[in-house]
């Protein structure tokens, strides 16, 4: 960024510090003008960005693409602060959850007898959650490290798993968490070694499972940046002797283990990657993480959980250096990529889609809406990403590919549905269709909305009919529901 | 039929023979060979031609279909594996073109009584229509409801009326836009669009629903496997479109069952709308509608994708309930599987994907008791539904290239039964509706005073003379390539004339 770019935005945010909080009512009608004053995008992908002074858009951005959307508290403890600092507290609170457990109809939820409520008990979490950035992380490794109940059972292996993201994502607790104990972790995994069939793989029968998912989804990828291979299929067939021979004791499924059984194992010389050894599976994992593909695969994949555009070849020279130096640490790595200037492009007009999941725990914490029902787990089928059943090995798709005719539906209808969990009241007949939007856009918590979509509402709420309580109150769901609910509110 | 998303309870149903209930399991018998999606977009006519360009940019061509969402499923009846990327692709280049002409069948289930629907009035038919339905028969006379129509149909020589004041004038207690309506003065010139065949069958009859509702649908009398429309499909359609004849139902009909052409069945079509609940007062679709045709910044292909597919979600549900929309007061029946199937029907012919036949099933007609009050709400749904069914084709510009014939597997009994109902008769009533069609009474009622050995009507027309006049006046091609034991006699109508079509 230019100096006279920052000293822009310097002022831009002075302004706006200062500008005296909207009063409830007419006022409000114009609701986050600041936005507006923003220099367009595409001028220069970053331009307005002052990482030293975050901008109440940068502040949103940053806590939809490392959370669940931003609270009023959220914006006003960190308007105006730098970027690191917001950064460092992301990475240096551990997990807690508030409030009263999540519930289904009236039950504690039990995630061991009922899958509903193997899957609520996931979003209790997420919508419960203090630290949200923690619970994004783990389910960033849930899609990364893909095991799906439709063929893991007992559900408690999945539970479990679930616990062992945490050691990867709660970097208060574990600040010196790496990649590389994660992909040793995960390779003995109870929940892994059922999902990718590695229980079976003994000598004499190796399966190839494991070791071809671990290069191709987990650590390296089919293919580089130049599209040259990463690894050959002789290296799956070595790579698989060397983790065979573990089991998986479930006997207590609330206390699965696995371990080692040398009997099983193929004890003797395999080559992988042109070296001739007996491998295990620990130096199996260890020749893997050590080949050169294997930073790029896993920084790009992080950068683009947080990040719409892929890395610059130096950007990705720096990602790639950043995780090597510091022994595939996770923390530092996330420190770079969330304080890059290149995760604020965009800022007037938000360019990556909300996951299912971001979009519906982001929906339950913006509303107060808790877990009592298998309301999100029902939308979250029909939004096609339903926690704990990835469609395969490689997690979901997203992208663009999560809009489509149906999930539009979902996503609409899901709203509607959390409105009218809640009590929405009448305003009396004084209420002008500027205050009525604006109560509305308040209840929301103010989420972004494009100049034009604000003026399509704005227009709704003076067609709408308001001579009766009844007509009022149906106005402000509508309101509600068209600004958390439409096109809009379906990026971050 | 019961569990389908299709059925609704308001339709009547009528007492069943065990026999009907046993050719209902017999008749779908048929396993489909593959699955395919309908994507939203076809029904939106493809807009920004999406899948194209996607599939020769990236080779993923399913998933790109799939991608915008789907409204439904059409389960294929293919000799051969379609690749149904092809598929869609072909009828993306089809609706460019020309409608085609095409028919939709609707077969009223059980066996019809048409004698309730057009009846002679001359003083010895109708003396002999009282003596034989003493306990059913209605009274001759315009005023009060449930008589039969003095207002006679015009080119019947004065001797045919609508039998049912459902399904006739104002005159005649009935509406305004049913059957008599669509037959006008009669004369099968302009506004005489409805063709009635009084008593159409074959000899000698068989009175098994199972037995007689195979021959209609194979039109052929003896063991084919095919239907008639099948195999003009294989002998003039195309290979590669199942779309070319689809049944509104959850297996196919036998009338479009082919050799090697693909067919398909189309249950429904999902157009969900935009709803918020507890919200009436105002268009949740109409005002997403608004939001989603804001423009995005160039580049921001997340927030373009969003709006684009809240706005097809929108466009995709106003097209799927078009009816009550677009063509004020055309005036579907309410809460009817037919109007249900008609739409349809309407929105899948309007989409110009190449659809040439259509075949609904409807009804419940096996009047064997209390024949009045369950063949009464029938025929004035059929009724004003045939009529708003040409309504909404004419709103959509594509009428006057859609036929719609109306048939059941027999006529019933002259004679009524202890039970207020009718046995299996011969003789059935053929409607032939659209405007192409030469309306009017398309052959002579063979009257009520010389009956079969059986106590049916004689029959006047074989059904087969009017599917071969369909093929060789509408949609084209030899009949005697479709129809094992042609050529038949060829149409004679009242007045003379030996046309179907006009």
């Amino acid at each position: 960024m230019s100096s006279v770019d920052s000293a822009i935005a310097a002022k831009l945010k002075r302004k706006l510090k200062h500008k005296p909080k909207p009063k409830a009512g007419i006022a409000a009608a114009k609701p986050r003008k600041h936005r507006l004053h923003l220099p367009p995008a595409d001028d220069a992908a970053t331009a307005g960005i002052d990482l030293t002074s975050m901008s109440p858009a940068m502040v949103d951005r940053l806590f939809w693409r490392a959370g669940f959307g931003p609270t009023e508290a959220d914006r006003t403890q960190w308007t105006g602060a730098p970027v690191g600092a917001v950064v460092d507290s992301l990475l240096g609170s551990a997990s807690t959850l508030a409030g009263t457990a999540g519930t289904n109809s009236g039950k504690a939820l039990d995630p061991t007898n009922e899958d509903t409520d193997l899957v609520l008990s996931r979003v209790d979490q997420m919508v419960r959650s203090t630290t949200p950035f923690v619970e994004r992380m783990k389910f960033f490794w849930h899609r990364h490290f893909a095991n799906s109940r439709d063929s893991v059972s007992p559900p408690q292996l999945l539970l479990q798993q679930n616990d062992l993201f945490q050691k990867y994502s709660d970097f208060a607790t574990y600040p010196t968490a790496t990649f590389s104990q994660l992909a040793h972790d995960i390779t003995v995994n109870p929940s892994m070694l059922r999902y990718l069939t590695g229980e079976d793989n003994v000598k004499g029968a190796p399966n190839e499972n494991y070791a071809r998912e671990l290069m191709e989804l987990f650590a390296l990828g089919v293919v580089n940046l130049n599209g040259q291979s990463n690894y050959a299929q002789s290296d799956v067939t070595g790579l698989a002797k060397a983790f065979s021979g573990w089991v998986i004791n479930d006997a207590n499924p609330d206390a699965a283990t696995s371990s080692f059984d040398k009997s099983r194992w193929y004890d003797g010389p395999k080559i992988v990657f042109g070296k001739f050894a007996n491998l295990d599976s620990t130096s199996g994992v260890d020749l893997v993480l050590g080949q050169p593909n294997h930073a790029t695969f896993i920084t790009r994949k992080l950068w683009l959980e947080f990040i719409t555009q892929p890395p610059d070849a130096a950007t990705q020279a720096t990602l790639n250096s950043t995780y090597a130096s510091a022994g595939t640490q996770l923390k530092p790595l996330l420190k770079y990529i969330l304080t890059h200037p290149a995760l604020f492009t965009s800022i007037g007009e938000p360019d990556m889609i909300k996951p299912p999941v971001v979009y519906v725990v982001g929906a339950m914490r913006a509303l107060g809406v808790g877990v009592t029902d298998s309301t999100a787990a029902d939308f979250l089928d029909s939004m096609g990403q339903v926690p704990y059943f990835p469609p395969n090995v490689s997690g979901w798709e997203g992208g663009l590919a999560w809009l489509n005719t149906n999930t539009a539906l979902a996503r609409f209808g899901f709203i509607g549905q959390l409105l009218s969990k809640g009590k929405i009241t009448d305003a009396g007949a004084t209420e002008t269709p500027a205050a009525a939007y604006s109560r509305a856009y308040s209840a929301v918590l103010e989420p972004w909305l494009a100049p034009a979509t604000q003026a399509a509402i704005q227009d709704y709420a003076t067609r709408a009919g308001s001579s009766s309580s009844t007509l009022r109150i149906e106005r402000q769901i509508m309101l509600r529901a068209l600004m958390l609910a439409g096109p809009d509110a379906q990026v971050m | 039929m019961s569990d389908s998303p299709l059925h609704n309870s308001a339709d009547v149903k009528a007492l069943k023979c065990a026999d009907c209930a046993r050719s209902d399991s017999l008749v779908s018998d048929l396993k489909p060979t593959d699955v395919m999606p309908i994507p939203a977009d076809a029904l939106a006519g493809f807009p920004d031609g999406v899948p194209r360009a996607k599939r020769t940019a990236h080779g993923h061509s399913r998933r790109a279909f799939m991608r915008n969402g789907l409204i439904g499923a059409a389960s294929i009846y293919s000799a051969t594996k379609l690749d149904w990327t092809s598929v869609w692709e072909s009828a993306i280049a089809r609706a460019d073109g020309p409608m085609q002409k095409s028919i939709v069948c609707i077969y009223l289930n059980g066996g019809n009584d048409g004698l309730n629907a057009v009846v002679p009035i001359d003083a010895t038919n109708f003396a002999a229509y009282n003596a034989a339905r003493a306990n059913i028969a209605r009274v001759l006379g315009p005023s009060g409801g449930g008589k039969v129509g003095t207002t006679v149909m015009g080119g019947t020589g004065g001797t045919m009326a609508f039998a049912n004041p459902l399904v006739s004038g104002t005159g005649n207690n009935g509406d305004t836009k049913g059957f008599d309506t669509l037959y006008g003065d009669g004369s099968g010139g302009a506004g005489s669009d409805l063709a009635v065949f009084p008593a159409a069958d074959y000899t000698p009859p068989n009175l098994s629903h199972f037995e007689s509702r195979d021959y209609w649908f194979a039109g052929a009398l003896q063991g084919m496997a095919t239907g008639w429309l099948g195999r003009w499909l294989d002998a003039y359609g195309t290979m590669d479109n199942p779309l070319q004849a689809i049944s509104l139902d959850s297996s196919l009909s036998k009338q479009i069952r082919s050799n090697k052409a693909p067919v398909c069945a189309i249950e429904g079509l999902n157009g969900a709308a935009f709803t918020v609940p507890n919200v009436k007062s105002s268009s949740p679709n109409s005002e997403v509608q608004k939001l989603a045709a804001v423009q995005a910044s160039a580049g921001n292909v997340a927030l373009a994708r969003s709006r684009q597919i809240y706005g097809l979600t929108v466009d995709v549900s106003n097209r799927l309930h078009t009816l009550t929309t677009v063509t004020p007061g055309a005036g579907y029946p309410a809460n009817s599987d037919l109007s249900r199937k008609l739409q349809l029907a309407a929105t899948l012919l309007g989409a110009n994907l190449g659809t040439r036949v259509i075949t609904i099933d409807w009804g419940s007609f096996d009047t064997h008791g209390d024949q009045v009050t369950s063949q009464d709400p029938q025929f004035a749904v059929l009724s004003s539904a045939l009529g708003a069914f040409k309504a909404d084709l004419a709103a959509r510009g594509i009428e006057q290239n859609v036929v719609t014939m109306v048939f059941s597997e027999f006529g019933r009994r002259v004679m009524s039964n202890d039970s207020l109902g009718t046995d299996h008769g011969a003789g059935g009533m053929m409607l032939v509706s659209g405007s192409a069609v030469r309306g009017g009474l398309a052959s002579p009622h063979p009257g009520l005073t010389k009956l079969d050995n059986d106590g049916d009507l004689v029959v006047e027309t074989d059904f087969r003379s009017v599917y071969q006049a369909l093929i060789a006046e509408w949609l084209g091609g030899d009949p005697t390539q479709v129809l094992p034991g042609g050529p038949f006699a060829g149409v004679h109508r009242y007045d003379g004339g030996t046309q179907l079509m006009k």
